[in-house]
């Protein structure tokens, strides 16, 4: 008796300081909500005590009350019980009772959820494959829909019905034959409906070539993504990742000038790195001197980070760092050169390629897009259009769709301005996963024409007579203007 | 201890009576220790990973909120009271990993097979105690390495808990990346080879060592479930030991079994060419679906005992429940590439795993309507663990229900990767097996340690919980239908998703009240091994071997013979017997036929005096019922 006395009142202190925690961790907009239809995104709070915080901590001071008076009454319910041997809390009653309200509880948050939530069910789909998804989506919702109604309700019901009575004993009932058949056939025949109309859709998607798809190259970064529409010679240009240059060439185009001027910085790298590798002890004193000018109280991390170079510097492990640098920028410039007289990679297609930051498409067209990944693998997802690919580095991936209501179109279909069309990532790739998004623009032929004539050549033709493909190497006006400036490229540029 | 020298029979018993401390409770061979470490490992584990859940549920509900307390237990990892961007990964990539593993698979399966595997068999221990407690020691010993990753300076592994590469393969990728992801390597490296030491035992003493009587169609639900599982664990988890490796020597040795055609920003162009990304998710999925089974399953068995001895009735259809056990494990393994319908795969390679995909919906629904069927007309006694297995059956239910959906490659096109799935595993697997696995400890907390729980904090803890998880996962589904994809550190980049804002706050403050209902069960476990009521030898009433064994723990299980097996474990309210139980270790002459179920009443069941040698004769009745012939 004694010993458990102590053991409910630990127990209580602990509900106590739990809710106690709960209700200082959680701030106070659970309770004070603008209204949720409105897509006005709440600001940010500052943490001050007004009178809705004190309304809300007493609410839940009230919640920790009101649990501390049921278990004290529990308690003495059971001490009670102890003592006259009668049986105060008829717990069998509470917990058969307790399972019907929650049956009924849980059916209302069920249809309160798909009423008011509900609305957020599949939003109309914005493509024409979209509608057969849809259409799949809701037969299947229907089949399991059912089946979960049932089941559950005759699952909390039995616990309610056959609770255990005085007298009672159950029945000896352990196997028939008849209805395990009936019921492994019937979900075995609505599964293979479901299987087989899945599989059409499916393969509908997925499997059924669309002769007039335009394509478009979406190429996901870490953390972004581009676009590439083919130029007026309808076609892309070939790219490979060792020609990728960030400033100059972000989606590593076959562009002559480019990729040689990208070698020779490349080159400088190298030689700048082995000049550093031979001069590591200078750079050791050098570094020391500047330590030993700084202290810790007053530099910090400047410090620390400092000392982290010089230690790693002494234990060879930065020797070793930039011979893998250079090994590395070795291979790269290696595989460049071996690329550079591959006419069928360099035919200057990639020119007038349009490297955009928005996709833009044209309502009623089918496109294909087709995915490659820079650094590691995203997912591009577009909900509304239904549609989702993996951008995985190495290969190429594709998905066809054809868009079927503009973007304004559903500015008015969802009385909302602002809304707009997103392709944005769904496969977790880094720290800024979640900031990983492009517009998508539908619109009509003309809109997407002036659009499209507005974006820039990958290449601006600068002067008419300047020729068009294979750039020649030496030729400085094809390069773009955002080029790294570097001296060097004439001389290697002979090399080659 | 003293009755059972008293008995002196067992040489054993009396010679590991004088037993040191580090002897018995640290380095112990006994599986009911070893099952009890498991446990309370377990548990620990559990709790750490569900602090993580609450921790970025607050940063998903309050993304600008200030807490203070944040910086305080975090420091730089929430910097000013917000949660770290970074950081708010790795939670996410250790949450699923502690649970997955550690939890539900470590936890879940290594305590209640270590414990009732000898005791439901007839068993003195297990075929090899030695390699029994090797296991747990290797688990220890990866849990620690996985805690460890906690203070190393780049943070613990972020790429989410199936770790893709390129990311987790490229230490410039995230931080998390770094030495990070190499201990998480090395954790699950020694969780497999734990897993595995565990699961050979398991496989050899269900086979090798039942008592006289016990034949395999006589076992419990219970070890058909842990048999199962055991099988898929030792067929799938050296592929992801393979998978592991892979990724080790991809990281540290240069190697390109998944990198290919990559530029990373701070690195520029790597050297890898010829691998593939795709290749790693292949390998890890043939573990990770068999794995769902893994958690799935012995939870499953679990409820199995417990409805039957609850509802004093025979389990509804013993040969359909292992046959659909059986199915399950089988199907389980040519299911993988569901979770790869959009990854690039054929998409023909998709139809054919969509169709392998929802056949296994079948075996599932038999097994649900087998419970249904186990509770009608029957005298349900409200014990917490009853209630925690009926949870899991409506778990089961709704979670279950909505894998028909991710199943069907059309309609993954739109949830993949979204809220929906985030709302059916954590339903299916994580909620169902969590009450598969509470159910277990309120049922044989009496065997483990010879008291009893409290039952009334236990009803507060189920209904407490039962109701928060609900409230958390059930509007997910919603969130996923909108679009909303997962691993979002926050949701303020597309405006649209602002309008589920509200939503999960209320999911946010129901987990912190499934986290508070939590602190009950911790009290009520705890308090209860030390000061709990003292249990009778059979408290619940029910058939199984283990409960024939003393209440005090006795190296070797029972002080005197083993006991004999004479009927099937599912012999409640007989209508020829006034108790409404009928143990299987009580000597009588009718065999009993409510587990049997190809015989017809009159027909008398197989009469063997020894154990059969090999498992199967249920599959052998059954292959006998739908083919007409038996291979015997």
């Amino acid at each position: 008796m004694k010993k458990m006395k102590f053991g409910w009142s630990g127990a209580k202190l602990m509900l106590l300081a739990a809710l106690l925690l709960t209700a200082t961790l959680a701030p106070i907009s659970v309770f004070a909500q603008a209204d949720p239809a409105s897509d006005v995104i709440p600001a940010p709070k500052e943490f001050s005590l007004s009178t809705a915080d004190l309304v809300y901590y007493a609410y839940w001071v009230l919640a920790a009350l009101v649990l501390l008076v049921i278990v004290y009454i529990f308690n003495v319910g059971a001490a009670s019980e102890k003592l006259t041997g009668r049986t105060v809390i008829n717990w069998t009653k509470v917990n058969a009772w307790l399972s019907i309200i929650i049956l009924v509880a849980g059916g209302a948050g069920v249809a309160y959820e798909l009423v008011y939530h509900g609305r957020y069910l599949l939003p109309d789909a914005a493509s024409k494959h979209g509608d057969s998804i849809d259409n799949m989506f809701n037969w299947t919702f229907g089949f399991t829909f059912a089946v979960f109604v049932i089941t559950e309700v005759l699952l909390f019901w039995f616990l309610f019905k056959y609770r255990t009575k005085e007298g009672r004993k159950a029945a000896y009932y352990f196997h028939n034959n008849q209805l395990e058949v009936i019921w492994t056939v019937i979900p075995a025949i609505v599964l293979t409906f479901l299987v087989l109309r899945g599989y059409s859709t499916w393969h509908a998607i997925t499997q059924t070539p669309e002769p007039t798809a335009k394509q478009i190259e979406v190429f996901g970064y870490q953390f972004g993504w581009k676009a590439r529409y083919a130029g007026e010679d309808n076609k892309f240009g070939e790219a490979n990742f060792n020609f990728i240059d960030p400033a100059t060439n972000e989606l590593g185009l076959a562009i002559k000038p480019t990729v040689i001027a990208l070698r020779d910085t490349l080159t400088a790298d190298t030689h700048r790195l082995g000049n550093d590798l031979r001069n590591l002890s200078a750079i050791l004193k050098k570094k020391a001197e500047d330590l030993s000018k700084m202290s810790l109280a007053a530099d910090g991390k400047a410090y620390t980070d400092l000392a982290q170079e010089l230690e790693d510097i002494r234990n060879g492990n930065k020797a070793s760092e930039l011979r893998k640098m250079m090994k590395r920028k070795g291979v790269q410039i290696q595989r460049i050169n071996a690329s550079l007289g591959n006419q069928d990679l360099f035919n200057g297609a990639a020119n007038d390629d349009k490297i955009t930051t928005e996709i833009h498409l044209i309502k009623d067209q089918p496109y294909t897009f087709k995915y490659r990944a820079r650094d590691v693998i995203h997912s591009a997802y577009m909900p509304y259009f239904r549609s989702q690919m993996n951008v995985v580095p190495g290969m190429t991936t594709s998905f066809t769709f054809t868009p079927t209501k503009t973007t304004k179109q559903m500015q008015d279909e969802l009385k909302n301005p602002e809304f707009q069309f997103y392709l944005f990532c769904a496969k977790i790739c880094g720290s800024a996963h979640y900031n990983m998004k492009i517009k998508v623009v539908v619109e009509t032929e003309s809109e997407y024409n002036a659009w499209l004539d507005k974006q820039k050549r990958v290449i601006e033709p600068a002067q008419p007579e300047a020729p068009s493909a294979p750039a020649s190497g030496t030729d400085t006006t094809a390069t773009p203007k955002t080029a790294k400036n570097n001296n060097t490229r004439p001389s290697l540029a002979m090399g080659h | 201890m003293s009755t059972a020298a008293a008995h002196g029979v067992h040489a054993d018993a009396h010679e590991h009576h004088h037993e040191s401390f580090i002897r018995k409770y640290i380095f112990s061979t006994d599986h009911k220790m070893i099952s009890r470490q498991f446990l309370i490992t377990g548990i620990v584990m559990g709790v750490i990973g569900m602090v993580m859940s609450i921790l970025f549920r607050l940063q998903l509900a309050w993304p600008d909120q200030k807490f203070a307390i944040l910086e305080m237990l975090l420091g730089r990892w929430a910097k000013g009271g917000i949660l770290d961007a970074n950081f708010y990964m790795a939670l996410v990539t250790i949450h699923g990993t502690i649970m997955v593993f550690y939890v539900l698979t470590a936890g879940l399966s290594g305590t209640f097979s270590n414990l009732l595997i000898p005791l439901q068999c007839g068993a003195r221990d297990m075929a090899s105690p030695f390699m029994n407690m090797l296991s747990y020691w290797f688990f220890f010993i990866s849990s620690l390495v996985l805690c460890w990753s906690f203070f190393v300076e780049t943070g613990p592994a972020s790429a989410g808990w199936t770790v893709y590469p390129p990311l987790s393969a490229l230490e410039k990728a995230m931080p998390g990346s770094g030495f990070g992801m190499t201990l998480w390597l090395v954790a699950i490296a020694l969780f497999i080879v734990s897993s595995l030491l565990g699961g050979i035992n398991y496989i050899s003493t269900v086979l090798n060592m039942r008592t006289k009587g016990m034949s395999m169609n006589r076992l419990p639900l219970t070890i058909w479930a842990f048999f199962f599982t055991a099988i898929l664990g030792l067929l799938s988890f050296p592929v992801l030991l393979g998978a592991a490796l892979f990724l080790i020597f991809d990281r540290s040795f240069g190697t390109s079994f998944y990198l290919s055609d990559i530029w990373l920003n701070g690195v520029g162009a790597l050297e890898n060419v010829g691998g593939s990304p795709i290749l790693y998710q292949h390998l890890f999925w043939f573990l990770g679906h068999p794995e769902v089974y893994i958690i799935l399953m012995p939870a499953l068995g679990i409820t199995s005992e417990v409805i039957a001895t609850n509802a004093r009735k025979p389990i509804f259809g013993y040969t359909a429940m292992v046959i659909s056990l059986m199915g399950i494990s089988v199907l389980s393994f040519i299911v993988w590439g569901h979770h790869m319908f959009i990854t690039g795969m054929n998409p023909f390679l998709g139809s054919v795993f969509m169709f392998l995909t929802l056949v296994i919906a079948v075996p599932s629904a038999v097994k649900v309507f087998n419970y249904l069927t186990t509770l009608w007309r029957g005298n349900i006694q409200f014990t917490p663990a009853m209630l925690f297995a009926i949870g899991l059956v409506s778990f089961f239910i709704s979670g279950g229900l909505t894998g028909i959906y991710l199943g069907n490659a059309a309609l993954d096109i739109n949830l993949h990767d979204s809220y929906f799935v985030v709302a059916h595993f954590h339903l299916v697997m994580g909620s169902a097996a969590i009450f598969g696995m509470l159910s277990g400890i309120y049922h044989w907390f009496p065997k483990m340690f010879g008291r009893l729980m409290n039952n009334t904090l236990g009803y507060f803890h189920f209904w407490l919980t039962f109701i928060a998880a609900y409230l958390v996962f059930f509007p997910m589904h919603f969130m996923g239908l909108a679009g909303v994809p997962r691993r979002y550190y926050a949701f303020s980049v597309i405006p649209e998703f602002n309008v589920w804002l509200e939503v999960n706050q209320l999911i946010t403050v129901a987990a912190i009240l499934a986290g508070f209902a939590q602190v009950l069960f911790l009290w009520n476990f705890f308090y209860s091994i030390f000061r709990g009521k003292k249990s009778s030898a059979n408290p619940w009433k029910a058939n199984t071997l283990e409960w024939s064994t003393p209440v005090e723990h006795i190296h070797g299980n029972w002080p005197g013979e083993i006991p004999t097996v004479y009927r099937g474990p599912y012999e409640y309210s007989r209508e020829d017997r006034e108790e409404d139980y009928y143990p299987q270790y009580i000597p009588g002459e009718d065999e009993g036929h409510g587990h049997d179920a190809p015989k017809t009443k009159t027909a008398p069941v197989h009469t063997e005096e020894a154990p059969a040698a090999t498992g199967g004769n249920v599959l052998f009745s059954a292959l006998k019922k739908v083919f007409g012939f038996s291979p015997r």
